[in-house]
């Protein structure tokens, strides 16, 4: 569920503009390292309730928030999957314990943020799918999660798991640049 | 990724942490060449070429779009709007959420320079707690504010109960294209 309510059931798609739009401020004015300082701090500080909301609940909670956060997105077409590492994990033990899932896939079919920019012809950050990596990472850490992110300029992938399952950083070519 | 359903969380947010990088000098400079001079391009072309009328389209369409509780007033010299439930200020007070000392200045902080480059200027008013009202006018044109219930009648903001009983200072804008330009009434 999402830690903020509002009267109408989804946001304001023009408010995409005003995103792209700080994203390019902050780096024109202060530097692309300030904007990495920004984006985790919006993880680490705005999205503190919603890092509380993955530590008390973990990856379940985890997948609740997106299916929450994308519905309320006007546009996004996504798929919030949780994941399991074998049929074993899946099914449960014997003993009857629950099935615990090891990760959360979003497989993002259609960004709405990208889609809306697109439609109305704005030119989109380079780097704005990279907020997607800082931010998230960030509100993660408190949680004990982390994530990765594939793709991008559109459609991408993203995995959250457990950050000491995490064999290799981020690459972060592997997110697209935005046009 | 952060999102427009809670934009104006993190949009408040931001403010906070730009004042902490440069001031409010730096709060400012976003306002005016961020929301003004890039996000709200469309805002601007439809004003600067279609004057009132632009600010009737961009409202319109804004303002449904956003779920805003409010009123306009169209008249040949004047564009009014009456903004009863402040769809942005309301999601803040609404959730709780207050980092910047004063988010109902970032709509000066754009509005004012994109008029100003339009060739108009704004007689303003609000409370801090949803409500406003506003008035563009053409920058020769030096009126100022209209006194109450003359533009927009019954749908005049000054007379809703909650405007006067709010213990909140409100702040006064006369003729002005800046946050800068702000005089603050306490009770």
């Amino acid at each position: 569920m999402l830690p903020y309510s509002d009267t109408k059931p989804v946001g304001a798609a023009d408010f995409y503009f005003a995103i792209n739009a700080t994203f390019r401020f902050i780096r024109e004015t202060l530097g692309a390292e300030a904007l990495i300082v920004y984006w985790r701090g919006l993880g680490r500080e705005y999205m503190a309730p919603v890092s509380q909301q993955w530590k008390e609940g973990g990856l379940p909670a985890v997948a609740e928030y997106w299916r929450a956060f994308f519905a309320a997105e006007p546009g996004a077409g996504v798929e919030v999957t949780l994941g399991y590492e074998d049929s074993l994990q899946r099914l449960g033990t014997d003993e009857g314990t629950p099935a615990k899932p090891s990760k959360v896939v979003l497989d993002v079919h259609t960004c709405p943020a990208i889609h809306h920019m697109r439609a109305n012809g704005r030119t989109i950050d380079p780097g704005f799918c990279q907020h997607c990596y800082y931010v998230s990472a960030a509100a993660g850490e408190a949680a004990g999660l982390t994530v990765r992110v594939e793709g991008g300029n559109g459609s991408c992938r993203q995995i959250f798991f457990a950050r000491d399952a995490a064999e290799k950083p981020q690459i972060m070519e592997h997110i697209k640049e935005a046009s | 990724m952060i999102g427009c359903y809670d934009f104006c969380g993190h949009y408040e947010w931001t403010f906070e942490w730009l004042r902490r990088q440069g001031g409010e000098d730096l709060v400012r400079k976003y306002w005016e060449q961020a929301i003004g001079g890039d996000s709200q391009t469309h805002a601007a072309r439809l004003i600067k070429e279609n004057g009132f009328e632009g600010m009737a389209e961009y409202w319109t369409h804004t303002l449904a779009e956003e779920a805003a509780g409010y009123v306009a007033t169209a008249a040949s010299d004047v564009f009014r709007i009456d903004m009863h439930e402040c769809p942005s200020k309301g999601f803040l007070l609404s959730n709780g959420l207050e980092q910047y000392h004063d988010y109902c200045d970032h709509c000066m902080g754009w509005i004012g320079p994109v008029m100003k480059e339009a060739g108009f200027h704004v007689n303003h008013e609000h409370n801090h707690c949803g409500k406003c009202w506003w008035e563009f006018r053409k920058t020769a044109d030096q009126s100022a504010g209209s006194s109450v219930g003359t533009l927009s009648g019954a749908s005049d903001v000054r007379l809703d109960a909650e405007w006067a009983s709010h213990e909140a200072p409100k702040d006064v804008f006369e003729g002005a294209t800046s946050p800068l330009e702000r005089k603050r009434i306490t009770k």
